[in-house]
C-alpha cells in the first residue's frame, strides 16, 4: 500500500480546524484520550490521504478503457459539472453529520460507544477535509464560479437544515439517532465510496481507499450498540426498547434511500465512469444488507430472550414468528422490520405516497398522519422537518403541488438563528472565544475558553 | 475480494458478518460468545478492515480469518503479519476455505511491507499445526512461555 498524505493550504486547513472548535469541541479530549480507548492505534491525523498505484484506466461506461482524468480539466464539461456537485454533495453531508452527531454525544449512557462515535465524528472531519481538498487542489472553473475561499465557505457554513442532502438535516433526538445513524446512513455513505472508488477522475479514486478502511468502523460503531441494546431489551431492561429502536429505524431508512438519487437517475454517471451502479441498483444492495442487519438483530433478541436457543434453532424460530406463531411468548410485532421502500419519503419514485411502514396503503392523509404517529419518534414528530413533510405531503394530495415540486422544496433552508458560521470561516477568520452550543463531554478542566 | 471456485468467495471482514462468525465458533467450540466477537470484530475493523478475510460458501459465511500487521511485538521491529483467529464451520470443512483465507490475507500482508507471517498455535492442535505446515510456515525461534497468577482479590 502506497498512501500519500497531504494538508490544505495553510489558510484552509485553519478555517476547517476553526470550524472543529466550533462543531467538534471534544476533538482535543478525543486526542487526550485516544490510547485509553484505543490503545496502538496509529494517531489521528487531520489530513488527506491518496492511495497510490490505483487503476489508471476509466471502469465503466462510454469512456472504458481511456485514461482516467488527472485534472478536472481533462473531464468532459458535463462529466465535471456532474463530479463536482458530487464532491460538493460529499463534503456536506461529512460536515453536516458531525453537526448532528454533536448534539447528542453528551448522552451516551457507555463511555466505549461514546468514544467510538466520536472516533467517527473526527474521521467524518477528515472525509470533509479529503473533499475540501479535492476541490482546492484542482480548477474546477469549468464548472463553477466560485473562488476556491468560496467553495470552502459554502460548505463550512452549511448547517443542519442547509445541507445538500436530506438525511443531513434532521436533528438527533436521543444517543440513538447517533448510532442508529451511524448503521444506517454511513451505511449509504460507504456505498457511495465504493462506487467513487473506481471514478473517472483519479484524484477521486485514490482519496477513496482510506476512507472506506475507516468507515467500516463506523458501521461497527452503529451496529455492534444497537446488537446490545436489542439483547437489553430481550432481558427486560428499559433502556432502549425494541420500539424505540424501530422507530429510528423507520425515521432514518427513508432518508438514507433517497440518499442513492432518484430510482430513474444514475445512469449518466456510469455512462461517465463515475459509478459502477445505477441508483435503483445500489439502493436495492443497500436495502438487503439493512434486511440482513435487522434478522440478525432478531436473532440476537431471541437469543437472549430463550436460553437454551441454537444458531440453528434461533433461526427456524425467527421464521415461526416472522410467519404469525407465538414463539415462547414472543410475537412478530415484538421484533423489528424493516420498512417497506415506499414508506415515508419525500424523493424518488414513490415520494409523497401514503405508504405505510410494513407496506399498507392508506386512503387519507388523516389516516396516513395517525399511521406516522405510531411509527415514528415522538420527538422528532416535534420538528420541524416533519411539519414541512406534512405540509408538502398535505399539498400533493390534495393536488396543489406535484410531488416533484413538494420534493424540490425539502429541505427548507430555516435555521437562522445563532452566530453566523462565516464568521468562523476563510475570509473573517479572528481569534475570538469558541461558542460552544452543545454539551460537551465531561472532562477536566483545561483552560479552553468556552461560553 | 476473490472468487476462488464454484460457490467460494473470499472478502474482507465486515460489521454484519458477527452473527456468522459467533455461528461458527459457537459450531467449533460450543460456547455462544456474541459480546465477546462484537468487540473483537469492532477491534479488526477499526484497524485494518481489508486485512482480515471471511469465506462465503453460497454466499453464506463459512469461514474466518483475522490478523493484521503490527510492528513492534516481542522485539520484532519489523513490519509483520498476525494471523490470530481462524475458524472454519465444521460442516464446511474440506473445501480448504483455510487456505484461501491464508493466501488472501498474506496476499494482503505482503502489500503492507511485511516480509514474515507469524502465529501461535496450541501444541496439541494437531489439525491447526498441519493447516500452518502445508502454508510453508516452520517453528520460529521464540518460544512462547507463560505464567499463572494466582488470585489475590478479596473473599
Amino acid at each position: 500500500m502506497n498512501v500519500k498524505t497531504s494538508t490544505l493550504p495553510k489558510r484552509y486547513h485553519e478555517a476547517v480546524l476553526r470550524w472543529k472548535d466550533v462543531f467538534l469541541p471534544d476533538y482535543d479530549f478525543l486526542l487526550e484520550n485516544w490510547d485509553k480507548h484505543f490503545p496502538n492505534d496509529p494517531e489521528f491525523q487531520l489530513c488527506a490521504y491518496r492511495e497510490l498505484g490505483m487503476c489508471s484506466e476509466i471502469e465503466c461506461g462510454d469512456l472504458k478503457g481511456k485514461p482516467k482524468a488527472q485534472k478536472a480539466g481533462d473531464l468532459l464539461p458535463e462529466q465535471a459539472h456532474h463530479l463536482f456537485g458530487a464532491i460538493r454533495a460529499q463534503a456536506s453531508t461529512e460536515f453536516g453529520s458531525i453537526q448532528q452527531h454533536r448534539l447528542t454525544l453528551a448522552r451516551a449512557q457507555e463511555e466505549e460507544e461514546q468514544f467510538w462515535i466520536l472516533r467517527m465524528m473526527a474521521e467524518e472531519l477528515r472525509h470533509g477535509y479529503q473533499m475540501l481538498h479535492l476541490l482546492v487542489e484542482d480548477d474546477w472553473s469549468s464548472v463553477s464560479k466560485e473562488s476556491a475561499s468560496d467553495l470552502i465557505e459554502d460548505v463550512l457554513s452549511m448547517n443542519t437544515g442547509s445541507h445538500l442532502l436530506g438525511a443531513f438535516n434532521i436533528d438527533f433526538d436521543s444517543f440513538v439517532d447517533n448510532v442508529v445513524f451511524c448503521a444506517l446512513i454511513d451505511r449509504v455513505g460507504k456505498y457511495q465510496l465504493a462506487m467513487q472508488k473506481i471514478s473517472a477522475y483519479k484524484p477521486m479514486a485514490e482519496s477513496m481507499p482510506q476512507m472506506l478502511r475507516e468507515e467500516a468502523f463506523h458501521l461497527a460503531a452503529g451496529v455492534v450498540p444497537m446488537r446490545r441494546w436489542v439483547t437489553a431489551a430481550a432481558r427486560g431492561e428499559t433502556f432502549v426498547t425494541m420500539e424505540v429502536l424501530q422507530k429510528a429505524i423507520n425515521k432514518w431508512l427513508p432518508r438514507g434511500l433517497e440518499m442513492f438519487g432518484d430510482e430513474r437517475g444514475g445512469g449518466t454517471n456510469v455512462r461517465f465512469g463515475l459509478k459502477p451502479m445505477k441508483n435503483s441498483e445500489a439502493q436495492a444492495q443497500f436495502y438487503q444488507e439493512v434486511e440482513k442487519l435487522v434478522r440478525d438483530l432478531n436473532l440476537r433478541y431471541l437469543r437472549a430472550r430463550i436460553a437454551d436457543l441454537t444458531h440453528a434453532g434461533s433461526e427456524t424460530a425467527l421464521d415461526r414468528v416472522l410467519a404469525g406463531e407465538t414463539v415462547e411468548g414472543i410475537r412478530c410485532e415484538d421484533l423489528l422490520y424493516v420498512p417497506a421502500m415506499e414508506f415515508f419519503r419525500r424523493r424518488g419514485v414513490p415520494s409523497f405516497r401514503l405508504a405505510g411502514a410494513q407496506g399498507e396503503t392508506f386512503a387519507t392523509v388523516p389516516e396516513y398522519l395517525q399511521h406516522l404517529v405510531r411509527t415514528l419518534p415522538e420527538a422528532y414528530r416535534a420538528s420541524r422537518d416533519f411539519k414541512d413533510y406534512v405540509e408538502a405531503l398535505t399539498a400533493v394530495q390534495e393536488g396543489r403541488m406535484t410531488a416533484e415540486q413538494a420534493a424540490g422544496r425539502m429541505p427548507a433552508l430555516r435555521r437562522v438563528a445563532g452566530a453566523c458560521p462565516c464568521s468562523k470561516s476563510v475570509r473573517w477568520m479572528v481569534d475570538d472565544p469558541v461558542v460552544v452550543s452543545a454539551p460537551q463531554l465531561a472532562r477536566p478542566v483545561t483552560g479552553q475558553p468556552v461560553a | 475480494m476473490t472468487e476462488t471456485a464454484a460457490g467460494i468467495r473470499i472478502r474482507p471482514l465486515d460489521e454484519l458478518d458477527i452473527s456468522a462468525i459467533v455461528a461458527i465458533d459457537e459450531a467449533i467450540s460450543g460456547r455462544y460468545r456474541p459480546e465477546v466477537w462484537e468487540r473483537r470484530i469492532s477491534y479488526y475493523l477499526r484497524r485494518a478492515p481489508e486485512a482480515s478475510l471471511v469465506a462465503e460458501v453460497d454466499g453464506k459465511v463459512s469461514g474466518f480469518m483475522l490478523g493484521e500487521v503490527r510492528s513492534g511485538e516481542f522485539g520484532l521491529e519489523e513490519p509483520t503479519g498476525w494471523i490470530e483467529v481462524l475458524g472454519v464451520d465444521p460442516a464446511q470443512r474440506g473445501k480448504a476455505l483455510g487456505r484461501k483465507m491464508a493466501e488472501g490475507m498474506l496476499e494482503h500482508f505482503r502489500s503492507h511491507g511485511a516480509h514474515s507471517v507469524r502465529t501461535l498455535v496450541d501444541e496439541e492442535r494437531e489439525d491447526i499445526l498441519t493447516f500452518f505446515s502445508s502454508l510453508g510456515f516452520e517453528p520460529a525461534g521464540l518460544r512462547p512461555f507463560v505464567k499463572h497468577l494466582e488470585d489475590r482479590r478479596p473473599g
